[in-house]
C-alpha cells in the first residue's frame, strides 16, 4: 500500500460505501486510487484528530500546497485551531468553498525553502520573485507569526512548519524522511524538538508553527528523543559502511555521529530483508533501509510511476515494487540521491570509487536541451559519476537517467588521434599536420556551392560560430544542424524557444503538446507539466504518437486533423484552450523534419492567435528543441543561406561534419569528401574520409543554450584523450591551413565573437528571454499543403539518442531491460 | 662523510642592505667550497666541469640579481643554504641536479618544434600541432 502521499482514508475506505470525506468533497486523492466516487469519511462523523484525508492535514499544517487543489485550502488559523479543539460544528463547514480561501501558494514556492539547510532563508527574500511566468506566486509574507527559537524570537510566514521555522532562526533540526520536494510522511520521528506545554517532544516536520510557540531545539529533552530513534534506526541497520557506497556522503553515518549514542544496548540478531530488483540503474540493499519512505514519495509523486511502494507493517515493512517488476522511470536515478542511506545506490557506480577522493566539476548536462545542471565526478583522468546540482529554474534538484547514467559511454568508442581513409578503405593514424592538409587539399578542389557544413547534437557554441565563420569565408552558406529540419525559422528567437521558461511550465493550466513526447524529448520538462497537472489541475491534451506521460491527458490523434480542428474552432479543445488563464502550447520535434512543416507551423500560430496563447503578460508558445546544440545554432544562424536551397544534396562534393551522426550514409554522394570531427567513433565515422578527434562535454569548456534560451558553460572535468583538441581550435587551425584564417586565437576571442553575432551567447548562466512576440507578424500562409500523415516519433528509444549514450553500456542495458515496456 | 657537516641556520634578518648582500657572497662561497664534493658524490664529472657548474650556479644567483629587499635576499639565501643541504644529505638524486643545473629547467621540456620546417605558421597554430593545452 502506498503511504505517505494518499489520503489515509482513501485505503480505509476502499470497498466501504459508508465513508464519505466531508472536509474536501472535491479531493483527487481518492480518484487517483480507488474507482471514482469512492466515498471517503463515514458519514456526518465527528471530527477526529486522525481522520482527516492526509492532503488537508497538510494544506491545513503547513504551507505546502497538497495536490488536490481544490480541496487545499489553506485554513486559516482560527479555524484551525477551532477544528484542533473539536469546538466546531463541522457540517456547517460544507463544502471547502464556505473555508475562506486565502491565496494558495503555486508549487514552485509550496513549500518555502529548497532543498533543506539554510537556503530556505535566502529562498524567503526571494520568494515574491516569480522565476519568469507572469503568474504571480506570492507566499503570505505579509501574514506573519511570531515563534520563540531557542528564547529567540522571529517572525515567519504563516504556514510554515516547526521544522522551516527553525532553519529560519538557522538551527539545523536533523531528518530522514522530510524533504522540501515531496509531501510530509512524518515518520522517521529524527527531528523531535521540544515545543513548551507539550507533554511529548513534537516531530517538528509534521507540526504547524503556530503563532507564540516557544520552539526549543538544545534541550536535554531533545539530544535524548535524537539519542533514542537514532538507537532504534541503528538497531537494524547494517554495520557494512566500509563497503557501503553511499559512505562518506550518508545521512545516517553523520547523523549517527553527531546525535546518536556513543555506545549500543542492542544484542540481538539483526533483522534482514532480500533486496529487491529495480533495473540496471538503481542497486538496492534493502537490510539498509531505514523506511523514510522517501523513495515511494518520489515515484509517485515526482517520477508519477507508482512503482514503489511499503509493504508489511512494523518489524516487516519493506519498500519494493509489489511483484517482481523493474522501476520504469526515466528519473529513477534520483531515488538513489535521496535516498539517505545506502539502501538505493549506483549500480554503474558500485565499488568503484569512495566519495572523497573524487574531484568535482560542475558542468552542464548535452543529453537534452534543458540544459540541466550536474557536477561531474571524476577520478584522475576517468568520469567516475555524475550527480545533479540544484538550479530551481531548470532541473530543481533531478537529473534523467540518460544525464546520470550515460557517462561510461565516455570511455568507449573514444577518437584519439587524426586519421586519414586510405585506398584500401581503412583508416591510418597521421599527424594532425598531415590530416588538416589533407582536408585543406579536398577544399581546395571543390567549389564553395558544393560544399556543406552539418552541426551534430553535441556541438558547443564556439565551434558552431568558427565553422560558419570558416565555411562562409570559404564562400560556402550550406550550412544547417542537425535534427531541426531544413527550413526552420531562426530569425525571431521566441519562434524557436521555450518561451515559457522550464519553471513558468508550472504555472500553465491548459498543455497543448504537438508532436512531442515529453517524456522522452525531455523528461525534466514532463515532470514540471505533471507538476502543473497536479497542482493547478492542467489539463493536458497531446496531438502526436500516443505515449504514457504520467499524468491524465487527452490524446487527440496522431496526425494533424485534430490541428486543423482546433484551428478552425471546431474541436471541443478549442474552448478550452481559449478560456484558459495561463495556456501552453508546445512543438516539439516531430513536427521539425515534416516537408509540411511550414503549413504545420501556420495551422499552429492561428491556434496561438486565436487563443491569445501570446499575451502581454504570458507567452504560452514554445517550441521544444531536441538538441543541446540547437537553440545556439539558431541563434548564430547556422542554418542554410539564401543561396545554399539551390542545390540538391546530390551536388555535394565536400561535407564538414562536425559530430553530425545521423546523417544516413546513402544521403551523401558517394564521391564526397567527408570530414569528421567528433570524439565518438559513431556512425558518420564510418563514412569519413579524414576523422578530427575533438573532446567531450566533459573535457572542453564549451558554451550550450537551453532551449528555454538559457547561455550555461560546461567545464572540464578530465582531460582530453589522446591527441584529440578542443572543437573550436581544430577549426580555427584548419582555417589557417586552407588559407583563410579565422581571426580568434583564445577562446575569449572566439566568445568576444559572440557579441556580434549573438550577444546572448556570451552573457553565461543568464536566462535571455525572447524579444517580445511579433506582433506585426500575421502568421505565415504557407504556400505548401498540410498533410494529414502521423506525426512521427523524434525519439524512438529514450536511451540511445546521441554518440555518448551509444557508446554506453550502462544504457544498452537499459535498452535491454526496458525495451518491451511502452512506458518508455 | 661530509654529511651533516652542517644544518641549515636561521639567522635573524640583516639589518641593512649591505649586511644581506654580504651574506649572499658568503654563501656564494660556501657553495664552491662543497662543489668538488658534490660532483664526487653525485658523478657529474662525465657531465659538466666544475667551472660550467660554478656558472650555472652563480647563473641562478644573477637571476635575483634586482632584487634589492633585503628580506627577499634573506630568503632567496635561505632557500639557497636549504638546496645545499639536500645536495649534501642526498635528499636529492642524481636527475635532480642534471635537470636542474647541467641541463637546465628549458632542457627537460621536450621540443616538437626541434627538427621541424618552420612553414611561417601562426604562433597558434604551431601551438595547436603541439598540444591542445597550448
Ligand atoms: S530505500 Fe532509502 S529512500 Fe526508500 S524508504 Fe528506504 S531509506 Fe528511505
Ligand atoms: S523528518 Fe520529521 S519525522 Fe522524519
Amino acid at each position: 500500500m502506498v503511504r505517505g502521499s494518499k489520503c489515509y482514508k482513501v485505503l480505509q475506505a476502499r470497498g466501504n460505501a459508508n465513508f464519505r470525506c466531508l472536509i474536501s468533497p472535491g479531493c483527487k486523492a481518492a480518484t487517483e486510487a480507488p474507482a471514482e466516487g469512492t466515498i471517503l469519511r463515514r458519514n456526518a462523523a465527528p471530527i477526529s484528530d486522525s481522520g482527516y484525508c492526509r492532503s488537508f492535514n497538510y494544506a491545513a499544517f503547513s504551507s505546502t500546497k497538497c495536490s488536490q487543489p481544490e480541496s487545499c485550502t489553506r485554513i486559516p488559523l482560527n479555524l484551525m485551531r477551532a477544528l484542533a479543539n473539536r469546538s466546531i460544528d463541522v457540517s456547517s463547514l460544507g463544502a471547502s468553498s464556505s473555508v475562506q480561501r486565502t491565496p494558495v501558494c503555486s508549487g514552485s514556492t509550496g513549500l518555502i525553502g529548497s532543498g533543506g539547510g539554510l537556503q530556505s532563508v535566502r529562498h524567503l527574500q526571494t520568494l515574491a520573485v516569480t522565476p519568469t511566468g507572469p503568474k504571480i506566486i506570492k507566499a503570505d509574507t505579509e501574514e506573519t507569526i511570531e515563534v520563540s527559537v531557542d528564547g529567540h524570537s522571529l517572525q515567519i510566514p504563516k504556514g510554515m512548519t516547526v521544522l522551516q521555522a527553525c532553519e529560519v532562526a538557522g538551527k539545523e533540526i536533523p531528518r530522514f524522511c522530510y524533504h522540501s520536494r515531496l509531501s510530509i510522511a512524518g515518520n522517521c520521528r529524527m527531528c523531535l524538538v521540544e515545543v513548551e506545554k507539550t507533554p511529548k517532544p513534537v516531530a517538528s516536520c509534521a507540526m504547524p508553527a503556530l503563532p507564540g510557540m516557544k520552539i526549543k531545539t538544545d534541550t536535554p529533552l531533545v539530544k535524548k528523543a535524537r539519542e533514542g530513534v537514532m538507537e532504534f534506526l541503528l538497531l537494524n541497520h547494517p554495520l557494512d559502511c566500509p563497503i557501503c557506497d553511499q559512505g562518506g556522503e550518508c545521512d545516517l553515518q553523520d547523523q549517527s555521529m553527531v546525535f546518536g549514542s556513543d555506545r549500543g544496548r542492542f544484542t540481538d540478531t539483526k533483522r534482514s530483508v532480500v533486496d529487491k530488483n529495480l533495473g540496471p540503474l538503481v542497486k538496492t540493499v534493502m537490510t539498509r533501509c531505514i523506511h523514510c519512505t522517501r523513495c515511494v514519495r518520489f515515484a509517485s509523486e515526482i517520477a508519477g510511476v507508482p512503482d514503489l511502494g511499503v509493504l508489511g507493517r512494523g518489524g516487516s515493512e519493506e519498500i519494493g515494487t509489489y511483484v517482481e517488476n523493474l522501476m520504469t522511470s526515466e528519473l529513477s536515478g534520483n531515488v538513489i540521491d535521496i535516498c539517505p542511506v545506502g539502501a538505493l545506490t549506483s549500480k554503474p557506480f558500485a565499488f568503484t570509487a569512495r566519495s572523497w577522493e573524487l574531484k568535482s566539476t560542475e558542468s552542464i548536462d548535452v543529453s537534452d536541451a534543458l540544459g540541466s545542471n550536474i557536477r561531474i565526478d571524476s577520478r584522475g583522468p576517468e568520469v567516475m559519476r555524475i550527480i545533479p546540482r540544484l538550479n530551481e529554474e531548470v532541473n530543481e534538484e533531478w537529473i534523467s537517467d540518460k544525464t546520470r547514467f550515460s557517462y561510461d559511454g565516455l570511455k568507449r568508442q573514444r577518437l584519439n588521434e587524426p586519421m586519414i581513409r586510405r585506398p584500401g578503405g581503412y583508416l591510418e593514424p597521421v599527424t594532425w599536420r598531415a590530416a588538416l592538409s589533407a582536408v585543406a587539399q579536398a577544399v581546395h578542389q571543390v567549389k564553395p556551392e558544393e560544399m556543406a557544413g552539418v552541426v551534430g547534437k553535441l556541438a558547443d557554441a564556439e565551434s558552431i560560430i568558427a565553422l560558419k565563420d570558416f565555411l562562409n569565408k570559404l564562400g560556402c552558406e550550406n550550412t544547417w544542424c542537425e535534427g531541426i529540419g531544413a527550413n526552420i525559422d531562426a530569425d525571431v528567437r521566441s519562434k524557436y524557444l521555450l518561451n515559457t521558461t522550464i519553471a513558468g511550465v508550472e504555472n500553465a493550466d491548459v498543455f497543448l503538446l504537438i508532436g512531442t513526447q515529453v517524456r522522452k524529448e525531455a523528461p525534466l520538462l514532463n515532470a514540471r507539466i505533471r507538476k502543473a497537472v497536479r497542482n493547478n489541475r492542467a489539463k493536458v491534451a497531446t496531438i502526436g504518437p500516443p505515449i504514457d506521460l504520467t499524468y491524465d491527458h487527452e490524446d487527440l490523434g496522431d496526425g494533424t486533423d485534430a490541428l486543423i480542428q482546433i484551428a478552425e474552432g471546431k474541436h471541443p479543445f478549442s474552448t478550452l484552450l481559449s478560456k484558459a488563464q495561463h495556456p501552453v502550447v508546445i512543438v516539439g520535434a516531430g513536427v521539425f523534419e515534416r516537408s509540411d512543416k511550414d503549413a504545420v507551423m501556420a495551422v499552429v500560430e492561428t491556434i496561438v492567435d486565436q487563443a491569445k496563447v501570446v499575451r502581454d503578460d504570458w507567452n504560452g508558445f514554445n517550441v521544444l528543441l531536441l538538441e543541446a546544440a540547437h537553440a545556439a545554432a539558431l541563434d548564430l544562424g547556422f542554418v542554410p543561406g539564401v543561396t545554399a536551397k539551390l542545390l540538391s544534396k546530390d551536388h555535394l562534393k565536400f561535407l564538414y561534419l562536425l559530430g553530425a551522426d545521423d546523417i544516413k550514409p546513402d544521403d551523401i554522394p558517394k564521391d564526397a569528401f567527408v570530414v569528421y570531427q567528433g570524439h565518438h567513433g559513431d556512425r558518420s565515422a564510418y563514412r569519413a574520409n579524414v576523422i578530427l578527434p575533438g573532446a567531450a562535454f566533459t573535457e572542453k569548456e564549451g558554451t550550450y543554450e537551453s532551449t528555454e534560451g538559457r547561455t550555461q558553460q560546461t567545464s572540464p572535468a578530465v582531460p582530453s584523450v589522446g591527441d584529440a583538441r578542443d572543437d573550436w581550435k581544430i577549426i580555427r587551425a584548419l582555417s589557417e591551413v586552407v588559407g583563410v584564417q579565422l581571426p580568434y586565437d583564445s577562446v575569449s576571442a572566439v566568445r568576444a565573437r559572440f557579441l556580434a553575432v549573438s550577444p546572448n551567447l556570451f552573457r553565461v548562466d543568464e536566462l535571455e528571454p525572447p524579444t517580445v512576440w511579433p506582433q506585426s507578424i500575421t502568421p505565415r500562409s504557407s504556400s505548401s499543403k498540410i498533410e494529414s500523415s502521423p506525426f512521427i516519433k523524434a525519439i524512438d528509444n529514450f536511451y540511445m539518442t546521441n554518440s555518448i549514450c551509444r557508446a554506453s553500456r550502462t544504457m544498452a542495458q537499459c535498452t535491454s531491460a526496458f525495451a518491451n515496456l511502452k512506458q518508455i | 662523510m661530509a654529511t651533516a657537516v652542517r644544518a641549515t641556520m636561521t639567522r635573524g634578518s640583516s639589518a641593512s642592505l649591505e649586511e644581506a648582500k654580504h651574506r649572499v657572497v658568503d654563501f656564494f662561497r660556501e657553495v664552491c667550497r662543497y662543489l668538488p664534493s658534490i660532483m664526487d658524490r653525485y658523478n657529474l664529472y662525465e657531465v659538466i666541469t666544475p667551472a660550467q657548474l660554478r656558472s650555472q650556479i652563480s647563473a641562478q644567483f644573477r637571476k635575483h640579481s634586482d632584487v634589492t629587499n633585503r628580506k627577499v635576499i634573506d630568503l632567496l639565501v635561505f632557500k639557497g643554504q636549504e638546496e645545499l643541504q639536500y645536495c649534501l644529505d642526498h635528499a636529492k638524486q642524481r636527475h635532480h641536479l642534471l635537470s636542474t643545473y647541467v641541463v637546465g629547467r628549458e632542457g627537460m621540456v621536450q621540443h616538437n618544434k626541434l627538427g621541424v620546417l618552420d612553414h611561417g605558421e601562426s604562433e597558434f597554430l604551431k601551438n595547436f600541432y603541439q598540444s591542445n593545452s597550448l
